[in-house]
């Protein structure tokens, strides 16, 4: 088990997933370091290896949409620019309403959508069959359709991430566990990891469904909650489902890959514990089964393959938590992605490395920064839009 | 088809493999690999084998055209005989992605579920608690059934894959998917999810379980080690029960019990025994009963044969001369891996057994495993052979009765053991040469030796990684065909024991289930406890 080079970084991250190997890249790219990026498992272990691959532009808050138009364009070049295909399609996202009421709600959001200058569609009863071949007609009165969102397989991106930041000089120790931060006077001065103890003024949380844990190592209570979610993924089928299915109502979600399989998750019933971290459930194989067969009867012949599980990190307003904690001057903040961490990564993290290299950023702290939610302060945004 | 010399049907090809398009020909018989997936008129992805190869009633799945013997997608094989990157390739230029993509797409997938007739509505699922529930009625955990009843415990569940249980209370077939860890003081701490042929669900809640499980016969790595011919020993007796010709000369691979039991059946077809080490006495002696010629401590290189296997070229190990077999057919019957997955499943702790180069549950002397309530008996718990397995069933039923805890002289690591085997073999094999034509590594996703190792050669390490970044694993045969194997290789390639190469995580389902099945079990299981 080999020990950092170093004994002093410019910034030590701790988390190896697509938002602190992003984060390394951003500073790398501007020439910031030498920067160490810690991870406590092996590469893509975390959610950044076992999310639905989904990329997103529809969102209630317009910061996010932004991000998020951001993260495609950059993933559309991924590929050229980090040499590994993450096979991303713009294959569109399709939101179900059920009813008038969720369609009326669906109305909502794509008038803010297409504010951003969106190509976001209504669709009716009859254009969401078009899209989704096979759906019970009662599943979807209508829809709201963006054909720019897309979907991509998330380990490539890990890979490309990490041969990238590997040969631009960052250094990446797999299997070392932060276990906490040195500070004096209010500042950060080092980190302590299972590997020793480096010297940095600088460490960035990107710890996803574990950042609540190095918070806390580091004294800062903070507003996080890692949730469990489950994921299954079906034989691989001669493919005929373009567009990710969403519905808000249940979070259920499904699309189907470049190799052909169905995969997608749905809101597990009820909040799950956190003792069986990546464990998974009957419940959810029947849950996802019966709300897929549903929608869409044909699959009822299909085979499960596999299900596996991840975290998300859940902030309350279902926004991501960007910068750094005034409690703590250096310790700087990029989790509380919510499941979403994978499509805000590009934008997001070029955010944190700016605010690391001291360079104002477009981001409102009431939004996105680490104290919005103290007491007292009123909640000016929230993103519903939560699947999963 | 039914051209064989006493009028049975040889191997049929009924599948291309889903990358290159390869000839595939049934290999394991037992339900794991894709090489006989048909559809029926109601169901994909239907193993042949598993409905003993009917010849009417089943179609190929639509991947192939025009049929799975002549297959003109085939060309991609010859096209691309180092393999299609799809990691770094089809990424320039840059307008070309959408093109690439909508091509690369199209070839994705066996079938599609509009071929077949809307699904019967699946009938309800089977709920049902016990006592007990014994996985398995092979040796041992009939055995352990028998010593239950004998000792009053009437409230007993069997479930088997293969066979109608004894005592009538699952009418057979019935395949344990998903046995999660036990819930803490609940009445009946585990509930097992099992599927019953392929359109209804059951779901057992039990106090306690034992996994019985057994093994199956691993496959190996050579240049066009997926040639239709190679087989399972396992597959090669199902192929001969199921009325079929397995083969007509036939080499077997494998020198102790299993390589016997294959020249015990297959005696007057083999014409060869080959063995990566020695040869033990009692194979060595039936053998010669046959006049089978033996080649002990010997390599397999290579197969010849374009759509069927028509030899085999082996050497023998520490650069002997090298050789070329006829065959028809390569029984592999070298190594048995235990079908381990429940326990994984279940949270047992897990021992890597070199003996048998894989894991197995860490048990006790009375096969309790480390999750309280579980025991493992039988090959799948590490008993060699008939007398050993019953006696496992029958110590493990009396230790139930007992209330026996988890003993603390769990099996301690076996530090002590041989080195195993299989991994001198690979070694030798791949300073030998890596060979021009495709070695599969697995079969299910077409993935080649050669992508394993340039993903270790950036960098990558571990399975679980590696998994990840080749795909290998993740096909239909859930990784029993391709890990254990690759386990093996990483652990060369890497310099360190195959333990620290690590295993993957078994997720369920076991076999694939289909989503109708599944989807039935939302109510029995959304209540806290199911009752009886």
């Amino acid at each position: 088990m080999s020990a950092p080079i170093r004994s002093e970084y410019r910034v030590v991250i701790v988390g190896a997933g697509v938002i602190g190997l992003y984060t390394a890249y951003h500073l790398a790219r501007a020439g910031f370091g030498p920067v160490l990026v810690v991870d406590r498992g092996f590469l893509s272990s975390g959610a950044s290896g076992r999310n639905g691959g989904g990329v997103r532009q529809q969102w209630e808050t317009r910061a996010t949409i932004r991000l998020a138009r951001e993260s495609v364009l950059a993933y559309r070049r991924f590929a050229r620019d980090f040499g590994v295909n993450p096979w991303f399609r713009q294959s569109g996202y399709l939101f179900l309403a059920e009813n008038e009421t969720e369609l009326e709600r669906l109305r909502h959001v794509h008038e803010i959508v297409a504010g951003e200058g969106l190509p976001s569609e209504i669709l009716d009863g009859s254009r969401v069959a078009r899209l989704v071949p096979g759906i019970t007609p009662t599943a979807a009165v209508g829809g709201t359709y963006l054909r720019t969102d897309g979907t991509l397989y998330p380990f490539p991106v890990v890979w490309g991430l990490y041969e990238a930041v590997r040969s631009m000089g960052v250094e990446v120790l797999l299997g070392a566990e932060a276990l906490g931060v040195r500070s004096a006077d209010g500042r950060l001065t080092g980190v302590a990891t299972t590997r020793g103890t480096v010297a940095t003024r600088t460490c960035v949380n990107a710890a996803g469904g574990w950042s609540r844990d190095f918070s806390e190592r580091a004294g800062l209570t903070v507003a996080n909650a890692p949730t469990r979610h489950e994921i299954l993924a079906t034989e691989p089928l001669k493919p005929f489902l373009d567009p990710m299915v969403v519905r808000a109502r249940d979070g259920l979600y499904f699309s189907q890959t470049m190799r052909g399989e169905i995969v997608g998750g749905i809101s597990p019933a009820t909040r799950q514990p956190l003792t069986s971290a990546m464990a998974s459930s009957p419940a959810f194989l029947a849950r996802m089964a019966s709300a897929l067969v549903r929608v869409l009867p044909s699959l009822a012949s299909v085979g499960v393959l596999r299900a596996w599980s991840g975290l998300y990190d859940d902030t309350p307003d279902g926004l991501p938590v960007l910068g750094e904690d005034p409690r703590l001057r250096g310790f700087v903040h990029a989790n509380g992605f919510g499941g979403h961490g994978m499509m805000l990564a590009p934008s997001s993290t070029a955010r944190v490395a700016r605010m690391i290299l001291g360079e104002r950023v477009d981001l409102d702290p009431a939004e996105f920064g680490p104290r919005r939610f103290d007491l007292g302060q009123p909640r000016r945004f929230t993103e519903a839009l939560q699947l999963g | 088809m039914t051209n064989g010399r006493k009028g049975r049907r040889r191997l049929p090809i009924l599948q291309r493999s889903i990358r290159y398009h390869r000839p595939r020909a049934p290999f394991c018989g037992i339900g794991y690999c894709t090489n006989c997936l048909v559809r029926t008129d109601q169901r994909l992805n239907v193993r042949a084998c598993r409905e003993g190869f009917p010849t009417e009633g089943i179609r190929s799945t639509s991947h192939a055209w025009p049929s799975p013997r002549h297959d003109l997608w085939g060309l991609l094989d010859l096209l691309f005989p180092r393999g299609i990157d799809t990691l770094r390739g089809f990424r320039r230029p840059a307008w070309a992605a959408p093109v690439y993509q909508r091509i690369v797409r199209s070839l994705a997938g066996y079938d599609t579920p509009e071929r077949v007739a809307p699904p019967p509505v699946p009938r309800p699922p089977r709920v049902c608690s016990t006592d007990v529930l014994v996985i398995g009625s092979g040796t041992s955990g009939t055995a352990a059934v028998d010593e239950l009843r004998t000792r009053g415990v009437d409230s007993v569940v069997v479930l088997d894959r293969d066979r109608a249980a004894n005592d009538g209370a699952m009418p057979g077939r019935t395949t344990a998917i998903f046995l999660p860890p036990p819930i803490p003081r609940a009445a009946y701490p585990f509930r097992v999810l099992a599927s019953e042929g392929s359109d209804r669900a059951v779901l057992v809640s039990s106090r306690r379980v034992i996994v019985a499980t057994g093994g199956y016969d691993a496959s190996l790595l050579f240049p066009g080690n997926d040639r239709p011919g190679v087989m399972t020993a396992d597959g090669a007796f199902s192929f001969e029960r199921a009325g079929l010709e397995p083969f007509r000369r036939a080499i077997a691979f494998g020198g102790g019990d299993r390589a016997l039991e294959v020249v015990e059946k297959f005696g007057d077809r083999l014409i060869a025994v080959v063995a990566p080490g020695e040869i033990g006495p009692d194979l060595a002696r039936a053998a010669s009963d046959w006049a089978i010629p033996l080649y002990p401590r010997s390599l397999i290189l290579g197969a010849g044969g374009r759509s069927r296997l028509r030899s085999i070229q082996i050497r023998a190990r520490s650069f002997g001369p090298k050789q070329t077999l006829h065959a028809d057919a390569l029984v592999l019957a070298h190594r048995r891996i235990p079908h381990a997955q429940l326990f994984f499943q279940a949270g047992a702790r897990m021992v890597w057994r070199s003996r048998i180069g894989g894991y197995l549950p860490a048990v006790d002397a009375r096969g309790a495993t480390s999750v309280p309530g579980l025991y493992a008996i039988g090959s799948g718990a590490g008993a060699v052979g008939p007398d050993a397995s019953r006696e496992s069933g029958r110590t493990a039923a009396r230790a139930l009765i007992e209330g026996a805890e988890p003993g603390v002289d769990l099996t301690p690591p076996a530090s002590t053991e041989p080195f195993y085997e299989m991994q001198g073999y690979y070694r030798e094999l791949l300073a030998e040469h890596e060979g021009f034509a495709k070695w599969i590594a697995c079969p299910c996703e077409d993935i080649l030796l050669r992508e394993l190792r340039r993903a270790s050669e950036a960098g990558y390490e571990g399975i679980e990684v590696i998994k990840r970044y080749t795909g290998l694993g993740t096909g239909l045969c859930q990784g029993r065909y391709c890990v254990p194997d690759a386990v093996l290789l990483l652990s060369i390639w890497e310099g360190r024991p195959p333990t620290e190469v690590g295993s993957i995580t078994q997720r369920p389902p076991l076999v694939p289930t289909t989503l109708g099945q599944l989807a039935e079990l939302e109510v029995p299981l959304s209540t806290p406890e199911a009752s009886g």
